[in-house]
């Protein structure tokens, strides 16, 4: 699975979205109501551990991390 | 004595006119800056004022153009209203109808969310307003007209019956709070303040004329960082900030995340924190990780320029020892009072009421709700004297300290937000299909659950979706139950015990 499905399906799972097709990977999760604001905490615990990346405190300054594709993106530039 | 609270900003300017004062993401603003940028928006103000007391709405994105633009407004002698910049529309509507602001600040993001509701209020955009040239005889003629029982900002907090409360709070109030601060942290150029609080909550009051009276420099931590406590040690640490004052959430939030025992923080001296109950578990983290830290304790509400007591907690506190709310800050007369209005003696649980200067005029065009809670000091008879009923309770231990015991009616706390279960209701009844409503909060999982009872079959999301043109991200339920009717009790009125022990306490 490519790191944009990975998670995605995390997302999906986590949060229990199941099929709702308002669900794709440009829509802000947290305008949305996809995910609250504690569930930011468990997506990055999430990507950390399962890419071995560290997203730092710079990170989450300086980059949009409100979609899917800009959460793959962040894991992207990092592996 | 200053009359005006954008002196203490003049002050700063010439002692340090270079140092940074604000900082965000983009940059900081130094003093000198903060200062010329605010008088060419006064500048601005002025020449579109037509007298009296108005308003000045700001609507802006966290970050230091709020700051300016509050300064702005107190250049042009006006109280400056913030509101979060994500404030769904319908709540925007109601306020501004209660505002009636004389002028509103907000960029060109927000413009055509703001326009429709302005009204006859000129709208001005940010980078626009701070361009033009400075009158120095205009807003020098502006701030010396201010006196300092006069307002100078009004704060917007959850209103029970689904119109938000404006909370005008008078310039001395601050200006007392300010210097209690100083004092009693010793803030001075030194000082570095990392800036949790919203600049629509009163928290930040702290941190701005705290900041403005020591010269101390105020970063403004970005959003996203907030949501992520992990992180926050390494921010502090590279920032290296000297005071913090948090709501207790973030603090529980870092001390549970582990973070504090792999970053130490040598610059550390100052950790505050109000707005809810700070649990003995993770105040005990901290201690254990920061031992040389001053831990402070600090009770307030929104209608009382920022906080009016407090508590140095310099010893850990166990398990079910409770953490006193302390003593009155100096500009501050606390009183617990009895049914009967007179005051409870030690040990005797009553309503906590609050004097003195910081005490708030009132609820801003609200006449009706401002005389049900601001009233005569019961116990003095022999002059005029306003306090302010919180609503909360609690009682006077045997060695002098308050402690605080809860709400008296249905104003919850979550994560730090101050949140009046009516107001959701309220919210809730404007969704289609939604018969009745009632809105309660589960202290277990923290959260508050929504009932409505409606023929339909609601998805929690789309719910939430629906609710959020009324209602804050903050006060949208956590769950929400949907039954075809809501239990009544004999009167009539929705059955709330009974959906309490059914649906919360594990029924």
């Amino acid at each position: 699975m490519d790191i944009t499905a990975t998670i995605r399906e995390y997302i999906r799972e986590t949060f229990g979205i199941g099929d709702d097709p308002d669900f794709t990977d440009d829509i802000h999760l947290f305008d949305y109501g996809f995910v609250d604001s504690l569930g930011a905490i468990e997506i990055v615990a999430f990507v950390e551990e399962t890419f071995s990346i560290e997203i730092t405190q710079r990170d989450l300054t300086l980059k949009p991390m409100n979609t899917v594709a800009e959460i793959a993106g962040v894991v992207a530039e990092k592996i | 004595m200053l009359n005006s609270c954008v002196k203490l900003l003049e002050q700063a300017a010439n002692r340090r006119p270079d140092k940074i004062a604000f900082e965000d993401e983009r940059g900081g603003i130094t003093f000198k800056e903060l200062r010329d940028h605010a008088k060419r928006l006064g500048t601005r103000l002025l020449k579109r004022h037509t007298g009296g007391i108005q308003p000045v709405l700001v609507l802006l994105p966290r970050s230091t153009d709020v700051i300016v633009s509050f300064m702005g407004a107190l250049y042009s002698a006006n109280p400056y209203a913030p509101v979060e910049a994500d404030i769904p529309e319908a709540r925007l509507a109601k306020l501004i109808e209660n505002l009636q602001p004389g002028q509103i600040i907000t960029d060109a993001e927000h413009l055509a969310k703001v326009t429709p509701y302005a009204g006859d209020a000129a709208v001005h955009l940010f980078g626009e307003a701070v361009s033009g040239e400075i009158d120095e005889g205009a807003v020098a003629g502006a701030v010396n007209s201010v006196i300092d029982t006069d307002p100078v900002y009004i704060i917007y907090t959850s209103g029970s019956t689904g119109i938000p409360k404006g909370v005008t709070i008078p310039h001395r109030g601050v200006l007392d709070f300010a210097e209690w601060v100083k004092e009693t942290f010793r803030f001075d150029e030194d000082t570095v303040l990392a800036n949790q609080a919203a600049f629509y909550f009163d928290n930040s009051i702290f941190d701005i004329y705290g900041g403005l009276l020591s010269c101390a420099t105020v970063k403004i931590v970005p959003q996203r960082l907030v949501m992520v406590p992990s992180k926050l040690p390494d921010y502090l640490f590279e920032n290296e900030v000297t005071a913090i004052f948090w709501v207790p959430t973030v603090m529980i939030g870092v001390a549970n995340s582990g973070a504090l025992s792999s970053r130490k923080l040598p610059k550390l001296k100052t950790v505050a924190f109000a707005g809810e109950v700070m649990p003995n578990l993770q105040l005990n983290i901290w201690r254990r990780e920061h031992p040389d830290c001053v831990y402070a304790n600090l009770y307030g509400t929104t209608e009382i320029s920022d906080v009016c007591t407090y508590y140095i907690a310099d010893r850990p506190f166990e398990d079910n020892d409770p953490l006193p709310i302390g003593i009155a800050c100096e500009n501050t007369r606390m009183l617990i009072l009895n049914e009967q209005n007179k005051l409870c003696g030690p040990g005797e649980q009553g309503e906590l009421c609050v004097g003195g200067s910081g005490v708030a005029l009132g609820y801003w065009n609200a006449p009706e709700l401002t005389e049900k809670v601001f009233i005569q000091n019961p116990i003095n008879t022999r002059y005029g004297e306003r306090i302010y009923r919180t609503g909360d309770l609690a009682l006077y231990s045997e060695d002098g300290l308050i402690l605080f015991l809860g709400r008296r009616d249905s104003q919850v706390k979550v994560r730090g937000n101050r949140i009046e279960l009516g107001e959701i209701e309220a919210a809730a009844l404007c969704v289609e299909g939604v018969g009745n409503a009632c809105a309660l909060f589960d202290p277990e999982k923290q959260e508050i659950v929504l009932f409505v009872g409606s023929a339909a079959d609601y998805n929690p999301r789309k719910f939430n979706l629906a609710l959020k043109p009324y209602i804050p991200n903050y006060m949208l339920p956590g769950r929400l139950v949907t039954l075809r009717e809501l239990p009544l009790t004999a009167n009539g009125k929705i059955d709330r015990v009974t959906l309490r022990d059914t649906f919360i306490n594990g029924g």
